[in-house]
């Protein structure tokens, strides 16, 4: 048994190496909070090992494991309902040192990325950060592949507003950061 | 050509992505020459990699290993397994460190962790074996050992089938390595192989892909598909590497497909001779 049980460890580690960092990523970016990305990350490793079964060879693993990491992130939101701060939780980690102007810029990003509805956020993380192919992001949100285009395309033009308004708003009075507008619902 | 922002919005992600025809690429450039705003929509777009890639804190990997394990103990009791992970979770956190879990393991800290852990290990494993654990009655172990079996297979399956379609050469290699610790050829895993075999874009992969399948000259599929693959390679090594394996398995219905293969124009002379050679030693 013990072998057994070993094995199936040592198993599933090479997927916990290959896309723990990803998730972690996922979910980093889109809940801006690094303690619950880490628990939600063990949560897909213990579906995975209890639905492997699910998988259906021969179709993207990709989606499908993002179709875990959606489902596990939505559960957990169920059964803990979000509480809005005004702030986002997360600071940005990038500090290039010699680069003040570049981690300016990232941290304004990050806040823009945080105010904009969860939807185009998600397909903007999905798109630019986790390596999924347009296709690939179609079958996981279960939409026509010009829909994911159109989706796309959209969310970058309201991270663009909501940037440049803060950049401008930074610009304007330094001494006072932008501050999100309350969001009502979830 | 003119087209209007909206017209460009709608080639604008796949121009992100590089996915254009280079005459749309064209226009689509000559429309950011023109247009700011979509101009900065690209910028924009190209300034969120200033958002790095993060690394999950060095516990990770431990709180893996513990959930697995209150996973595969808490099937019999599934309080425990939550108050493990609980456990687990309370434990403070490293945050933002920038070891990697396999640095970490070398260190003395590290080796005396994992020594404590393999330790819990073994006598939770033992308790069990003795028979001491309240939870999991003797006629319930049998199905549990049946039920974690069908469960490792499962997963190797999956580890398989998911490492060979990864874009880096090294880790569909560790696929194809993966798919070697089943001493039986899944039907999924040997269509994912037979696939790889002929359609990978490294040799090595290819190769090792057919190492693997090399074993499993007793499931008719596999020599089919070997033959198969053989008529559609075009890298001299593998045709060779293909070769020999069907010598290898003394597969006379081979030596036919073989003869015609030979006789195809352009082939590498080393992989015509090979084939000579091949037909003479099979019939």
């Amino acid at each position: 048994m013990l072998q057994v049980r070993d094995g199936a460890g040592e198993t599933l580690g090479v997927l916990f190496d290959r896309y723990q960092t990803p998730l972690y990523n996922f979910y980093a970016k889109l809940t801006g909070d690094r303690t619950l990305s880490e628990d939600l990350v063990q949560e897909v490793f213990l579906r995975i090992l209890k639905y492997s079964r699910s998988y259906q060879p021969g179709t993207p693993f990709r989606a499908w494991i993002y179709q875990i990491a959606r489902n596990a992130r939505v559960d957990h939101y169920r059964k803990t309902p979000k509480h809005i701060s005004l702030e986002p939780e997360m600071a940005p980690p990038v500090k290039p040192k010699d680069e003040a102007q570049e981690s300016q810029e990232a941290e304004m990003l990050h806040r823009a990325l945080m105010q904009m509805p969860e939807e185009k956020r998600e397909i903007l993380i999905l798109s630019r950060f986790q390596e999924l192919k347009y296709e690939e992001i179609a079958r996981l949100l279960g939409c026509e592949l010009g829909t994911v285009k159109t989706r796309i395309h959209r969310a970058i033009q309201e991270l663009r507003h909501v940037f440049r308004q803060m950049e401008s708003g930074a610009a304007a009075g330094a001494a006072a950061p932008a501050m999100p507008p309350r969001r009502v619902g979830s | 050509m003119n087209m209007s922002c909206e017209q460009i919005g709608e080639l604008l992600p796949d121009f992100l992505q590089g996915d254009l025809s280079s005459s749309k690429k064209g226009i689509v450039e000559a429309h950011l020459a023109e247009c700011a705003n979509c101009r900065d929509e690209v910028a924009v777009w190209q300034k969120l990699a200033l958002l790095p890639m993060e690394q999950p804190s060095a516990e990770s990997r431990l709180r893996f290993a513990a959930m697995l394990h209150a996973y595969q103990e808490g099937r019999s009791d599934r309080g425990k397994a939550h108050f493990e992970l609980d456990r687990v979770e309370r434990e403070p956190r490293r945050v933002g460190s920038p070891w990697s879990f396999w640095q970490w393991l070398r260190t003395p800290v590290g080796v005396v962790a994992w020594s404590a852990a393999l330790l819990l290990i073994g006598l939770l494993a033992g308790n069990f074996y003795a028979g001491r654990t309240p939870h999991a009655p003797a006629s319930g172990n049998q199905e549990q050992i049946a039920q974690m079996e069908e469960e490792l297979r499962s997963t190797r399956q999956l580890v398989v089938l998911s490492m060979l379609q990864q874009q880096s050469a090294s880790e569909r290699l560790q696929g194809v390595s993966y798919s070697q610790r089943e001493q039986q050829l899944d039907p999924q895993v040997r269509v994912a192989l037979l696939h790889t075999l002929r359609f990978d874009g490294s040799v090595d992969v290819r190769l090792a892909a057919l190492d693997a399948l090399s074993k499993h000259a007793a499931q008719p599929q596999v020599r089919t598909g070997v033959l198969d693959a053989l008529q559609e390679q075009q890298s001299p090594l593998v045709q060779v590497a293909l070769i020999d394996q069907l010598v290898e398995w003394r597969d006379r219905e081979a030596a036919q497909q073989l003869k015609n293969f030979e006789q195809q124009p352009n082939l590498n002379p080393t992989v015509k001779q090979r084939a000579e050679w091949a037909v003479s030693k099979l019939n």
